[in-house]
């Protein structure tokens, strides 16, 4: 990924905002400024930023971090990432069957091991730990909705 | 009602021993999280949000206001130790402070930031106290124009004078403004953005966003790199936490500099923490007589900035409290939560809301003193936390995460749109994109199409309006020349320089 890739992005997510603009139905109430007007101001403001961050990027003026001496990242960045990625999936596909710990326990394995933690029994009891004690803050001495912090059937 | 009494009021209120409760816990929450790595107050305040349908408006604010001020003290703490400043304003201390620590003296440069902070956070709540009445009966004459344009001022400072690229700033900026566009026009009833997704209706919400890039964002960079693997090295606290004779008589100027240069820039749109800093430290450089101890762990390096730094977020508050108006990511946040407790912020909150206001005032004297006393007795605590290993640290903030935007509102939506942004922010941080301007625009775009329209209604259709009315137009010129002049002042600099 490289900055003339940020710009495509930029550029990319202009046009799909541009299609969203025209699809706003003008509204029947008169008035002087309608509910398009703002949005196609912002849309066609970041469609310009973009195309000058993209010349910009293309003459290699913009900053990438991964290329700092310092910053860049070491072997196997791209595994950590989807390591993090996939404990947020497994809590979204799980979450609403198995209760707030199960899942809570399996994100925070993948964050974890995003962070070289390896995935052994240690990893899981801790993580269980985590997942555990924020439920019974937030659910159980705050009130805040979590649902059941283990599947009904258990 | 003169601000005294007011005042008082709200120490009548804010000594309530439930009031005091949260403030305290508030307290305690902020300097552990200034403390910790990788999370932030806007982040914790954000976190904190879905508590506001569970707990009484003041109380909550108070409790804010602890984490705010918290965090602040906490950084320093980080700063010194580990030499790894949470945020660009404890640079300096961080610079000077693990130097003293390293030469054995970690107790005394904790000291000084923590009485620094003590010192200074009092002096800019005294100025919160006293100039914000001012503020308010200034902007009782604003209208919807005059609304408009002051929000052009602060976006455009936010994202123009902060960050190191006002192109990349601007861009964030308009992102932050687009995805506060997503929903229903509360004008015309019509969706945009929203994809045919019902969830979407609503708008997007600023904690998801928040939290994502903030929370979510900073681990993914943080594990993409691979190099947070193992807890740093943390620096010894041996020996007494007092300071001697000498430390005192060669803190105490800087301590009330710092104040001095951390309130008023702290209250400008844009001023931020960071300038205050930067210009106590070279300050105290320039006036000290021994100005070779600079960089070899000098205490007024450490006195002044870590003043500065609290000063300004005394400073922050005024903006937002005044005008409803944030300058920084944590104050949009604090902002948002007074929208979830469809409190009305601007000039009008110290009359609708004079109570809250003044409790919340009252209560950043108690926190100052809450948090002197909780900083320094419990530094054995705060060293313990700085040893957690990253990978439990940053399992436990995103499994926190999940559960606080999960908790509002029970929706799987809200925890992929987390994701999303936590990718968002990962690019963000690795493209060098600041998100304080991604985050004021997602609050301040809704908020400033809004006043714009009341204003053309007003005017029946005259754009003028936002350049003839004189305040108006002064506004609209201070944000013409936030945008012109830094590039221009760079471009005069390069030339010169040549």
């Amino acid at each position: 990924m490289t900055p003339l890739h940020v710009a495509m992005a930029l550029v990319s997510l202009c046009g799909v905002a541009a299609w969203q603009v025209s699809l706003i139905p003008e509204s029947l109430m008169q008035m002087t400024v309608g509910p398009t007007l703002v949005p196609a101001v912002v849309v066609g403001g970041l469609a310009l930023l973009a195309l000058i961050y993209g010349i910009s990027a293309w003459r290699g003026q913009q900053a990438d971090e991964s290329l700092a001496e310092d910053q860049s990242a070491l072997p196997g960045a791209n595994q950590r990432l989807l390591s993090l990625l996939a404990g947020g999936v497994a809590f979204m596909a799980l979450i609403v069957p198995l209760g707030f710990v199960i899942p809570g326990t399996l994100c925070g394995v993948g964050v974890a091991r995003s962070f070289d933690a390896p995935v052994n029994a240690k990893s899981v009891v801790i993580c269980a730990l985590i997942a555990s004690t924020f439920w019974l803050l937030f659910a159980r001495i705050l009130g805040v909705g979590l649902g059941p912090a283990l599947p009904m059937w258990f | 009602m003169s601000s005294f009494d007011a005042l008082m009021g709200g120490f009548a209120n804010a000594l309530q021993p439930v009031t005091l409760m949260w403030g305290f816990v508030g307290c305690f929450i902020g300097t552990l999280v200034g403390v910790l790595p990788g999370i932030g107050p806007a982040l914790t305040i954000a976190l904190l949000l879905p508590l506001t349908y569970h707990v009484p408006a003041t109380s909550m604010f108070v409790m804010f206001a602890g984490i705010y001020y918290g965090a602040a003290y906490g950084g320093s703490t980080t700063s010194i130790l580990i030499k790894t400043p949470g945020e660009a304003s404890s640079m300096m201390t961080a610079l000077e402070g693990n130097k003293m620590a390293r030469n054995g003296r970690a107790g005394q440069a904790l000291a000084t930031a923590a009485i620094g902070s003590f010192v200074a956070g009092t002096i800019g709540t005294l100025a919160l106290t006293f100039f914000a009445p001012m503020v308010v009966d200034a902007a009782l004459a604003f209208g919807p124009a005059e609304y408009f344009s002051l929000m052009m001022v602060s976006v455009v400072a936010v994202s123009a004078v902060l960050g190191n690229s006002m192109l990349r700033g601007l861009i964030a900026l308009t992102v932050g403004a687009l995805l506060g566009l997503v929903g229903i026009d509360l004008q015309t009833g019509q969706a945009r953005f929203t994809f045919g997704q019902a969830a979407l209706l609503d708008g997007i919400e600023v904690t998801v966003a928040a939290v994502g890039i903030f929370a979510v964002g900073e681990a993914l960079y943080l594990a993409w790199q691979g190099r947070e693997t193992k807890t740093g090295e943390v620096m010894k606290v041996s020996g007494s936490l007092w300071m001697s004779k000498s430390d005192w008589s060669r803190s105490w100027k800087p301590w009330l500099r710092g104040a001095f240069y951390g309130f008023p820039i702290g209250a400008m749109p844009a001023g931020g923490a960071e300038l205050p800093t930067l210009l106590s430290y070279y300050t105290e450089k320039k006036l000290s007589p021994n100005p070779e101890e600079f960089g070899n762990g000098a205490i007024e390096g450490v006195a002044g900035p870590e003043a500065a730094n609290n000063a300004a977020a005394a400073g922050v508050l005024m903006p937002l409290l005044t005008l409803g108006i944030p300058t920084s990511a944590t104050a949009a946040i604090m902002l948002s939560a007074f929208e979830g407790y469809g409190i009305q912020t601007g000039p009008q909150l110290f009359s609708s809301q004079g109570s809250l206001v003044w409790t919340l005032i009252a209560s950043l004297y108690i926190g100052n003193i809450i948090l002197l006393v909780l900083n320094l007795p419990l530094v054995g605590l705060w060293v313990k936390l700085l040893k957690i290993p990253p990978p439990w640290l940053y399992a436990g903030i995103i499994v926190i995460s999940t559960a606080g935007v999960y908790g509002a509102g029970n929706s799987v939506f809200n925890v992929g749109l987390l994701f999303a942004f936590g990718l968002m922010g990962y690019a963000m941080r690795r493209f060098d994109f600041p998100a304080a301007p991604l985050i004021v625009g997602l609050i301040l775009a809704p908020m400033a199409e809004q006043s714009m329209r009341q204003a053309l209604t007003i005017s029946q259709g005259e754009w003028s309006t936002f350049f003839t009315r004189p305040l108006s137009g002064s506004l609209m010129a201070v944000a013409a020349l936030l945008l012109i002049v830094p590039p221009l002042w760079k471009q005069w600099r390069s030339r010169t320089s040549r």
